[in-house]
């Protein structure tokens, strides 16, 4: 079975080139275009991954989402791969933390624009590993 | 300031608030009196002044303890103080706790008219010149904002639509066709790049900076340096020798963007080494300074160069190998160093090799109440 994909990010054509790598490679993806849309995606579906963009909106929208799924606890073990276009500005939205900061239990971030065959490999990389946690805890 | 000035008086001899009020009389100042230091450290909270004027001789809270509570306050409200004792000694002292300027008591009505005027003044330029930081901070927000937003989304887009172009038509396309695509997508990559520099040297904030420091060893964000530019030195067979005094006098600074500025000045060192040779890293203790020396046998830099390498985007044009970087690093490394009241030196021949030279102030208690 195919293995589901959110995307949630503002820029209609920069997701279409993201989707359309992730299409090729046989996942099936879903896109929110606004934080809100992407949390009610959240709540009434179930997805293998979340691939989040970072500053929506009037800010760091995604943060929040990221926050929010943090204290859930259905989701709190989802596997997020955040994008960002712009490292710099984390480093400006969270002074003295590491370029990196942990949104979620299992996150990762990469730059905008993403290399097909690192997109793929990452998303690959986090699937499998929340995979095996969970086949631990059970 | 756009409302009348306000103005404060303490002083305990009520003659003097009394003729004072007649003199500033009229609709263009808000006048408001205290008889003794307290109870002006009070009205000062809830009038929030452009000017006190304070005596120096009260009974009570002395009149320089009320300059020292007034510069706690607010440091941007103008204090000037009346000294009734003929001694210039007590106004120089007042000056040096922040008072700008002082009235020798007998004064004329034409003295403190001045005076006040100097004062208001005075206030107009400090709140000025608040004004203006304040908005080239946010011009500069802005202008972070703008490069990241409006510039880079749109590229960022691009480019991700040429890699799943690529991606999809891999099986298709033939050598030219697939040049084409390799030459837009490198063109790209080169904007984005150019870029991420600018965000990069805007993106330093020193005030922010400021805010995280506390007293560090220096060798911690060596390390840190050390550990993220591994890769290249074992890449490029150049070997670090580094060598630590031991236990050095701590430094006042943050350890996260000290490591980056390391990042960038080893990484030069590394970066412009011939393959196989060493790099040295040393730190020290110099009289009241912390010294770190970043040395390389690497191609040196021209004479008539040095002086322009931490100016920004300046790359030394000695033919051989493409310059690989914007000439960033040095400028934020510079910044950053600076900010911590630090300062970066260079000695360098072409051929032999180039040593950087950075000093930060070892670090002593006082500094701590210094905000
Ligand atoms: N150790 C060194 N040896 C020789 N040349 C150097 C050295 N360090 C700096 N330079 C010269 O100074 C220039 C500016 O350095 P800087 O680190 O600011 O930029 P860069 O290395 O070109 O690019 P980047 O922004 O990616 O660091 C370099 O291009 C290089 O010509
Ligand atoms: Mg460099």
């Amino acid at each position: 079975m195919a293995k589901r994909i959110l995307i949630i990010d503002d820029d209609p054509d920069f997701v279409a080139g993201i989707k359309s790598i992730l299409d090729t490679a046989g996942f099936e993806v879903d896109v929110a275009y606004d934080p809100k849309t992407g949390q009610k995606e959240l709540q009434s579906q179930t997805y293998d991954l979340l691939l989040l963009d970072i500053m929506m909106g009037r800010g760091a929208e995604g943060v929040m989402i990221a926050r929010k799924l943090r204290k859930d606890a259905k989701l709190r073990e989802m596997p997020v791969l955040i994008i960002t276009g712009m490292r710099e500005q984390i480093a400006f939205l969270f002074p003295g933390e590491p370029i990196h900061p942990r949104f979620v239990e299992v996150d990762e971030l990469v730059e905008k624009p993403v290399e097909p065959t690192m997109l793929i490999e990452k998303v690959n990389a986090l699937i499998q590993a929340a995979e095996v946690r969970k086949a631990l805890t059970q | 300031m756009h409302s009348k000035p306000k103005i404060l008086i303490i002083d305990d001899e009520e003659v003097v608030l009394d003729s004072c009020i007649q003199i500033l009389g009229g609709e263009s100042f808000q006048v408001s009196t205290a008889l003794n230091g307290s109870d002006g450290l009070r009205l000062v909270q809830e009038l929030q002044p452009d000017l006190v004027i304070v005596d120096l001789k009260m009974p009570g809270i002395s009149g320089f303890e009320v300059l020292d509570r007034l510069e706690e306050i607010d440091p941007t409200i103008v204090m000037i103080v009346i000294t009734g004792f003929a001694t210039v000694s007590s106004a120089v002292d007042a000056m040096k706790k922040g008072a700008y300027d002082f009235l020798p008591k007998p004064f004329s009505p034409e003295e403190f008219r001045i005076i006040i005027r100097r004062g208001l003044e005075k206030r107009k330029l400090i709140l000025e010149t608040i004004m203006l930081r304040h908005e080239k901070e946010l011009l500069r927000e802005h202008f972070a904002h703008i490069v990241s937003h409006e510039l880079k989304a749109p590229l960022n887009a691009v480019q991700q639509n040429i890699f799943a172009l690529e991606f999809e038509l891999s099986g298709v396309l033939n050598e030219d066709q697939k040049e084409k695509l390799v030459r837009i997508k490198v063109r790209m990559e080169d904007l984005l790049k150019i870029i991420d520099s600018w965000l990069r040297i805007i993106s330093v904030n020193i005030e922010e900076l400021e805010k995280n420091f506390s007293p560090i060893q220096m060798t911690t964000p060596i390390y840190k340096a050390l550990e993220n530019i591994e890769t290249i030195a074992t890449r490029k067979n150049v070997e670090i020798v580094s060598s630590f005094g031991v236990k050095l006098h701590p430094v006042w600074g943050d350890v996260l963007s000290l490591s980056e500025a390391f990042v960038n000045i080893i990484g030069n060192a590394i970066q412009y080494s011939r393959d196989g040779s060493k790099v040295i890293v040393k730190a020290e203790e110099n009289g009241t300074d912390i010294l770190v020396t970043i040395k390389d046998f690497g191609i040196g830099i021209p004479k008539e160069d040095l002086p322009h390498i931490f100016e920004g985007f300046f790359r030394v044009k000695s033919g051989q190998a493409a310059p690989t970087g914007h000439g960033i690093g040095l400028v934020v490394s510079r910044q950053i160093i600076e900010a911590h009241s630090g300062s970066i030196t260079v000695e360098s021949e072409t051929g032999t090799g180039t040593a950087f030279y950075i000093r930060l102030p070892k670090y002593f208690i006082e500094k701590s109440n210094k905000s």
